[in-house]
């Protein structure tokens, strides 16, 4: 406006302007007081890679601080509640191996870039038993935990159908039996306990504790589309999670328990949902040409893709790639996918009739299977309903996180003090770069979810984190 | 006589809404004073803006001038929903200024110019702050000029006539929070103009009452030349965000119909009423047509406002201390445009109560200076962010909101 008025003019708004300035504190407002309505001194985090807090496909120092546990603790902490919580920390920029963000293809397709890892103190090739190539297992540098076991249990890669195996974290059972090295590293050297003894150990001195264990179960087999061997049995993992539930709402001890979220809103299957993969693709090749999966049950024949049809977003930049195909005695150079005689293998996606309708059965069965008889196997909703915990509101029981919601939401995409977090891997600053694991941001908005259920379920006023104010990323 | 025009109150207690929203309230040291209810209050001739038909009332053989300055703070403080951390924002001065001169051309016939800055605000907010995604800073500033022409009726009533001239000038920064770089922001940037008219009514319905009613139209900022730059953006994401475009969009300033008494109780002692009915509605979305820019397409950004009609309330009085010093008080109400719904940290509203006092001092027969100062306090105002909406940018919380004006302006009669 100064360019309107003559000088004087403005020396007297500037004067009566000075004068305010003597007057203008900003209006007051009450923050509401913390209030923390449990015991929450002794923390004790149970679970498999987004407890440990993997993100990039590995588990560094970095990662490791923004694990949703760790966030948690610090906002007991800053609420004045919570003791100190251990986590198994690498030294200082050290971890495990994992792929970095490098940048995106001209279709537009993520493109990483393998950082190797520095606490890696020995390398093994082991026979895979579906397929040709080797895995690669790497033990990592022992943590200094291990003495006294830590409060963060998630151990990369667990299975509750391995946590009753003895020599887990055994060095001696490479290669011979079940062998997890993220677990090695949290006992000392030549230890045989299994993940439930050292689990029960732990809980001991723990006064809340939060259990987030099942989804790494279906990856092996979700990762190899279908082809190594089968949908996980939700009823022994519901087995499972009973007996370890039993130990850890012992002496009513209150704590969290989290349902699994739908298989299919995990970025290594919501990216490749079929029909969005088809016509993204014809958007960039600019024609209509169709995906084609092979049928399922049906060996040599193909189908068109469907809209419940995954392709995992590993496979994605192969897709309309020429590949060499035998047709009727000679061999063509066929786009792969996008024509009939070329069908996206069965490696590559998972379908929704021999394979997603059974692993969304499993999820569903071991997160609400409810109690009906005598003979029910409680799923998650049951067990929760069975500890006795309080109950705020029936129709939701509110010591029951259900990441599902979260993870859903950020499928469809969900704004958070102005900033739009999806299931895009980088871009949607929710999933990390390996499709499964989270960023910092990712493990804050699930430390918020945490903290708004123990909120309902503990009448609890503890602050959440604001989100935005977290990295993008882990390196 | 003052029973009869109690057909008024009615009119408007049906209505929810109120006058606030971006304007600066009262436009002249004098009229801040009495509280703004300046419809049928011809002490100043600032009353010009307000209704046009005050101006023959100024009819005489002398040329009037009034102008000055005034400075508005707004400021408000937010409580994070779920954080519950505290921001206070940053405080800013927004600067206003007037200039009203009136003449008679024939006894009947008079003219008259107003110049003023009616509408405009300037948020700020702490870079890091929790919204910082949703806005760090927004101004809007506007100018308007207006020549009137009023025709005095007979001994009691006058009619005039003015048309507006707008300018307005638009700013707006924002990070972008989906990046780590603190430094990666958003600006955008327009200024424009449009026009409208400004009719009103005065009349005496005796020696002791007067009213008076006005009808400005709203005015249409068609701002063409915006630019919208980003900054930090990385590589990655060049597709997607332009380093510049353009834009263009179209601030709708509201109508304004404001019904006004003013009762001289005793010689020394005048009271004014107004009721103002602001159309606040036209403002239902700020919409930028961002042009193509190298791989960025073209796009439409629109942010829905939704902001209602409003209504304001003021009381004003005047007190002839002596033949050299007058005393002013005023009380209004305000109810806000702004929906529940719509609570936004770009301009942070709220139904409001405000106070106010002046003065006018006649240093010569000529001459007098005037200064005023009002203050407002705001209602607790609650946004609730839903986060499955991830087209909407907001943040949740409360607001409080306070605003003090404070204006010093000569005015002249020769």
């Amino acid at each position: 406006m100064n360019y309107f008025f003559p000088k004087g003019l403005r020396w007297a708004g500037l004067a009566a302007g000075t004068a305010l300035l003597l007057n203008a504190c900003a209006p007051g407002q009450d923050t509401p007081t913390p209030v923390v309505g449990l015991n929450v001194s002794s923390y004790l985090a149970v679970g498999d890679t987004y407890t440990a807090g993997v993100s990039n496909g590995g588990l560094t120092r970095t990662s490791q601080e923004y694990s949703y546990p760790n966030l948690l603790a610090r906002q007991f902490q800053s609420a004045s509640a919570g003791g100190s919580f251990v986590q198994p920390l690498f030294d200082g920029a050290e971890g495990s191996n994992r792929a970095v963000f490098r940048g995106f293809t001209p279709e537009g397709f993520l493109q990483t870039q393998r950082v190797p890892g520095t606490a890696v103190r020995r390398t093994v090739l082991l026979a895979n038993a579906c397929t040709t190539t080797p895995d690669t297992l790497r033990l990592l540098k022992r943590s200094a935990t291990a003495g006294t076991l830590p409060q963060n249990l998630g151990v990369p890669g667990l299975l509750l159908s391995q946590v009753d195996a003895v020599g887990l974290g055994n060095e001696a059972s490479v290669g011979i039996r079940a062998f997890n090295p993220y677990f090695e590293r949290l006992l000392p050297a030549s230890d045989s306990r299994t993940y439930f003894q050292a689990l029960s150990t732990a809980a001991q001195s723990a006064t809340f504790f939060s259990y987030f264990l099942g989804m790494d179960e279906f990856m092996p087999y979700v990762r190899s589309g279908g082809t190594c061997g089968a949908v996980p049995s939700s009823r022994q993992m519901k087995l499972t999670a009973k007996r370890i539930l039993d130990v850890l709402t012992a002496n009513k001890r209150p704590g969290i328990i989290v349902k699994l979220p739908a298989i299919t809103t995990i970025p290594l299957l919501r990216q490749g949902k079929g029909t969005d993969v088809e016509a993204r693709l014809q958007a960039y090749y600019k024609d209509n040409a169709p995906l084609y999966i092979e049928t399922p049950f049906v060996p040599g024949t193909s189908q068109r893709i469907t809209e419940r049809d995954y392709i995992l977003a590993t496979a994605l930049p192969r897709l309309g790639k020429p590949t060499p195909v035998v047709v009727g005695g000679t061999t063509l150079m066929l786009p792969y996918g996008r024509d009939s005689r070329n069908p996206i293998v069965n490696a590559d996606v998972l379908d929704d009739t021999s394979e997603i309708v059974y692993i969304t059965a499993a999820i569903n069965d071991y997160n609400n299977a409810v109690f009906v008889n005598s003979t029910t196997v409680l799923g998650l909703s049951g067990l929760a309903k069975a500890y006795g915990l309080p109950i705020i509101d029936p129709a939701q029981n509110s010591y029951l996180l259900d990441a599902g919601f979260l993870f859903n939401n950020v499928a469809n995409s969900i704004s958070v003090g102005g900033v739009v977090y999806s299931a895009e891997p980088v871009r949607g600053n929710f999933f990390s770069t390996d499709f499964y694991s989270l960023t910092p941001r990712g493990n804050g908005l699930l430390a918020n979810a945490f903290i708004s259920a123990i909120n309902r379920a503990y009448r609890s006023n503890i602050p959440s984190l604001d989100v935005n104010d977290l990295p993008t990323t882990t390196e | 006589m003052r029973a009869r025009l109690l057909f008024l109150l009615p009119l408007f207690s049906g209505l929810t809404a109120a006058a606030t929203g971006f304007d600066t309230g009262p436009q002249g040291a004098r009229v801040l004073g009495l509280g703004g209810a300046s419809t049928a209050y011809i002490g100043s001739i600032a009353g010009l803006s307000t209704n046009p038909g005050l101006l023959p009332q100024w009819g005489d053989s002398l040329t009037r001038l009034s102008f000055g300055g005034f400075g508005q703070i707004r400021r408000a403080s937010f409580v994070g929903q779920d954080t519950y951390l505290r921001t206070n924002q940053d405080l800013t001065v927004q600067p206003g200024g007037y200039l009203y001169a009136t003449r008679a051309v024939s006894k009947r016939v008079s003219v008259g110019l107003a110049l003023n800055t009616p509408y405009g605000y300037h948020t700020k907010w702490p870079n890091a702050w929790e919204g910082r995604s949703v806005i760090q800073e927004s101004q809007l500033s506007t100018f308007f000029a207006q020549p009137t022409v009023g025709f005095k009726l007979n001994d009691n009533f006058s009619l005039g006539v003015g048309f507006v001239y707008a300018y307005g000038k638009y700013t707006q920064r924002r990070a972008l929070g989906q990046y780590d770089d603190p430094a990666a922001q958003a600006n955008l940037s327009s200024s424009g103009s449009g026009y409208g008219v400004n009719a009103g009514l005065y009349g005496r319905t005796g020696d002791n009452l007067a009213f008076g009613i006005s009808y400005r139209s709203g005015v249409k900022l068609k701002m063409n030349n915006g630019a919208y730059t980003t900054a930090g953006v990385p590589g990655r994401d060049a597709s997607l965000l332009a380093g510049a475009s353009d834009f263009k969009t179209q601030i709708n300033l509201p109508s304004t119909l404001s019904v006004g008494i003013a009762d001289r109780v005793t010689k020394k002692l005048l009271l004014t009423f107004d009721f103002a009915l602001s159309g606040w509605s036209t403002l239902d979305s700020l919409t930028l047509d961002v042009a193509a820019s190298g791989p960025v397409p073209a796009q439409r950004l629109r942010t829905a406002r939704r902001y209602e009609d409003a209504l304001a309330f003021r009381v004003g009085t005047e007190y002839q201390v002596n033949s050299k010093l007058v005393l002013l008080a005023g009380l209004h109400y305000d109810e806000t445009p702004v929906r529940d719904e719509f609570v936004n940290p770009e301009f942070v509203d709220a139904n409001r109560v405000g106070a106010s006092a002046g003065l006018s001092y006649q240093l010569s027969q000529r001459l007098a200076v005037e200064a005023a100062y009002a203050f407002d306090y705001g209602q607790l105002r609650t946004a609730r962010a839903d986060q499955t909406r991830f087209l909407v940018s907001n943040v949740s919380g409360t607001y409080r909101t306070l605003s003090h004006t404070a204006s010093l302006g000569v005015s002249a009669a020769f």
